[in-house]
This record gives C-alpha cells, sequence and structure tokens, in this order.
C-alpha cells in the first residue's frame, strides 16, 4: 500500500512535470480507488461512475498544478470528494432521492453526506495508525474495557489521539 | 465500466490534461506580453519587435506545454535575454560621432548583451547539469528576446547578437565538455 503510494508520487510528479509516458500508469493507479471512493460516497452505482470520470478529468487537468512534496493519493481523493459533494447537492436540489428510499428532506441528506464523510476520512487516518493506537482509540470510542486503567489509559489515549490527528493534517492538510 | 468505456475516458481526461498544460502555458508567458509591449513601445522598429516578441510567447507557450527540460529553461532564457534586449533599447537612444559621421551603438551593444547572455545560460546549464534540450531551448529564448531589440538596425543587430551570444557560450560549452570527460 505505502509502495503503491509512493510509486503514485513518483509517477505524478513526472507527470506534472510534462512526463506523458506515466499517464496510463497514473489514470490506472488513480481510478480504481477514485470510483471505489466515489461507490462509497454516493451509494449509487451510476452517480459515483459520473462523479468519478468528473473527478478524473479535473485530477489530471490540475495534474501540472501537483505540489510534489505532499502524497498524491490525499490530493485527488480530495478533488473526488468535491466533486461527488457537488452531485450529491445537485441532486438535493433537484430533490432527487437517492436509490436507497429515504423520504428525507435535503438538508438533512447533504448532513448526513457530510458526516459519512467525515467518517470515511477519519477511518482513512485510523488505518494509518498502530495497532496499539487503534485499539486504545476504539476501545475509547464504543466506551469498552481496555487492558489498562488509569492513568496509563490516559497516557495512551492522549498519545493515540495526537497521532490521530497528525495523520489526519498529513492526509487531508486540515484539523 | 468496461474496457471500451475506460479507454474513452481516458483519452477525454488525456485531453483535459493537456488542455490544463496549454492554459498553465498561456498564463505563464503572459508577463513575456508585458515585455513584447514595453519593447514595441520603445523600439525604433516596432513592427520587427512585434514579430520577434510575437516569436518568443509562442516557443515560450510552447515550452511550458511540452514541459520537461524545455519547461525548465523559459525562465532563464527570457531573464538571460532581457540582458541583450535592455542594452539594445539603451544604445537605441545614443550614438557615436566622429569624422566620418555618427553611427548607432545598436550592433555593438547586442553583440555585448548576447555575450553576457550566452555566458548566464551556459552558467545556469552548467550549474543544473541541464540535458542538450535544456541548452537549446533556453538559448532560442535568449535569442529571441534579445532580437526583439537588436532588430534596430536591420537584421545587423540580430547577427550581432548571434555571434555575440556564440561567443559567451563557448566557455561554458567547453566546461560541460572537459567537466564530463574528467568525471
Amino acid at each position: 500500500m505505502r509502495t503503491e503510494s509512493n510509486t503514485l508520487d513518483a509517477l505524478m510528479a513526472r507527470l506534472a512535470d510534462g512526463d506523458r509516458a506515466v499517464f496510463a500508469r497514473v489514470f490506472e493507479l488513480l481510478w480504481g480507488p477514485i470510483h471505489r471512493l466515489c461507490i462509497t460516497l454516493l451509494k449509487n452505482d451510476a452517480d459515483a461512475a459520473d462523479a468519478a470520470q468528473e473527478a478524473m478529468q479535473k485530477i489530471l487537468e490540475r495534474a501540472s498544478d501537483y505540489d510534489k512534496s505532499r502524497p498524491a493519493m490525499p490530493w485527488a481523493m480530495a478533488i473526488a470528494d468535491w466533486e461527488c459533494r457537488t452531485l450529491a447537492r445537485k441532486h438535493v436540489r433537484r430533490r432527487e432521492v437517492d436509490d436507497a428510499g429515504h423520504e428525507q428532506s435535503g438538508e438533512h441528506a447533504e448532513d448526513e453526506f457530510v458526516q459519512r464523510n467525515l467518517t470515511a476520512a477519519a477511518i482513512a487516518a485510523l488505518g494509518e495508525l498502530s495497532e496499539a493506537d487503534r485499539e486504545t482509540l476504539i476501545a475509547t470510542f464504543w466506551d469498552e474495557a481496555a487492558s489498562v486503567s488509569g492513568a496509563t489509559l490516559r497516557k495512551r489515549r492522549e498519545r493515540a489521539l495526537d497521532r490521530l490527528k497528525k495523520t489526519f493534517r498529513r492526509l487531508y492538510g486540515l484539523d | 465500466m468496461d474496457s471500451t468505456d475506460l479507454s474513452q475516458l481516458q483519452r477525454r481526461v488525456r485531453w483535459a490534461y493537456e488542455l490544463g498544460r496549454l492554459r498553465r502555458a498561456l498564463l505563464g508567458v503572459a508577463p513575456v506580453l508585458v515585455i513584447v509591449a514595453v519593447a514595441a513601445c520603445v523600439a525604433h522598429r516596432p513592427m520587427s519587435t512585434l514579430w520577434f516578441g510575437l516569436a518568443t510567447v509562442s516557443v515560450g507557450a510552447a515550452m511550458l506545454w511540452y514541459g520537461r527540460d524545455p519547461q525548465k529553461a523559459v525562465l532563464p532564457g527570457i531573464a538571460a535575454g532581457l540582458v541583450p534586449l535592455v542594452f539594445a533599447m539603451c544604445a537605441n537612444h545614443m550614438h557615436t560621432c566622429g569624422a566620418d559621421g555618427c553611427s548607432s551603438l545598436c550592433v555593438p551593444a547586442c553583440a555585448l548583451g548576447g555575450v553576457v547572455a550566452g555566458l548566464a545560460v551556459a552558467s545556469v546549464g552548467n550549474q543544473r547539469k541541464a540535458g542538450p534540450w535544456f541548452w537549446v531551448s533556453a538559448s532560442a529564448l535568449a535569442l529571441l528576446t534579445g532580437a526583439m531589440g537588436c532588430a534596430c538596425l536591420g537584421y545587423s543587430g540580430v547577427v550581432g547578437l548571434g555571434l555575440g551570444f556564440g561567443a559567451g557560450m563557448v566557455p561554458g560549452l567547453l566546461r560541460r565538455a572537459f567537466g564530463e570527460k574528467s568525471t
């Protein structure tokens, strides 16, 4: 996973420099994750395909602006995420109800979409942490009894949260 | 999506990528338009200046769009070309008078500016250990930028610029050639 991400960063940097030979490989590496993200966010295959295509177009249109000091995948994901939000907002405006058949007000649906988005981002950041940090945070979230307690647990929780914040900032550039 | 749809999407995305680069390239050369406009206002032969300016803008935009070594050569090339351009613009308003009459300083200014530009391009090329495309691209842009001012006395100024530029490049090229041999 890490190697694939490094490969994408290097290829994206070459594409930003104008090396067209890597275009097809960058496309291949991006298409899968972007499409999957759109399916997760929009919960509808047709909408996800539309949003993913738009996102791919925007990502590669801006490939020359890619900042080589930052990882390429979160940057691309942020553009795809924005594209999905835009599509969802359009649907809300047109009062199109999602295929799950929820009859919610437009505002409510958008709130839920944003919440789902944030959850997906937090889960992705959590996946970057160590096993121990993950366990501590999950136990805290579900209010489960951990293997340690008292001051040790508090300290561990504090450190894990700090690392989660740093990972989130590194991946998405914000807190 | 099946493979046909994906390859169609890839073509569309590739087109978007090229358009994105073109847009960026046009934005990148926009400041050169200001230089061309100022040079055309000051020059004695504005039409020649405009033609060379148009060529500079087109070549610069093409290099920025293409990317890689030519893209990296745009800034050093134009910066080096500004030296003969400014020298020629100043020389346009000066002349020397002797027993045989007065003569313009345009050609000597262009030759001198060319030497400085050649030295500058060679120095940047050697410093960056750049490939041949960098040298060719930077030289082309430096000559075109300088030529905007050096067309002051017909094409003799441009020839002077070219000769001066070639002379200025010689030490850098020698350093590169012998430096490569010794490593």
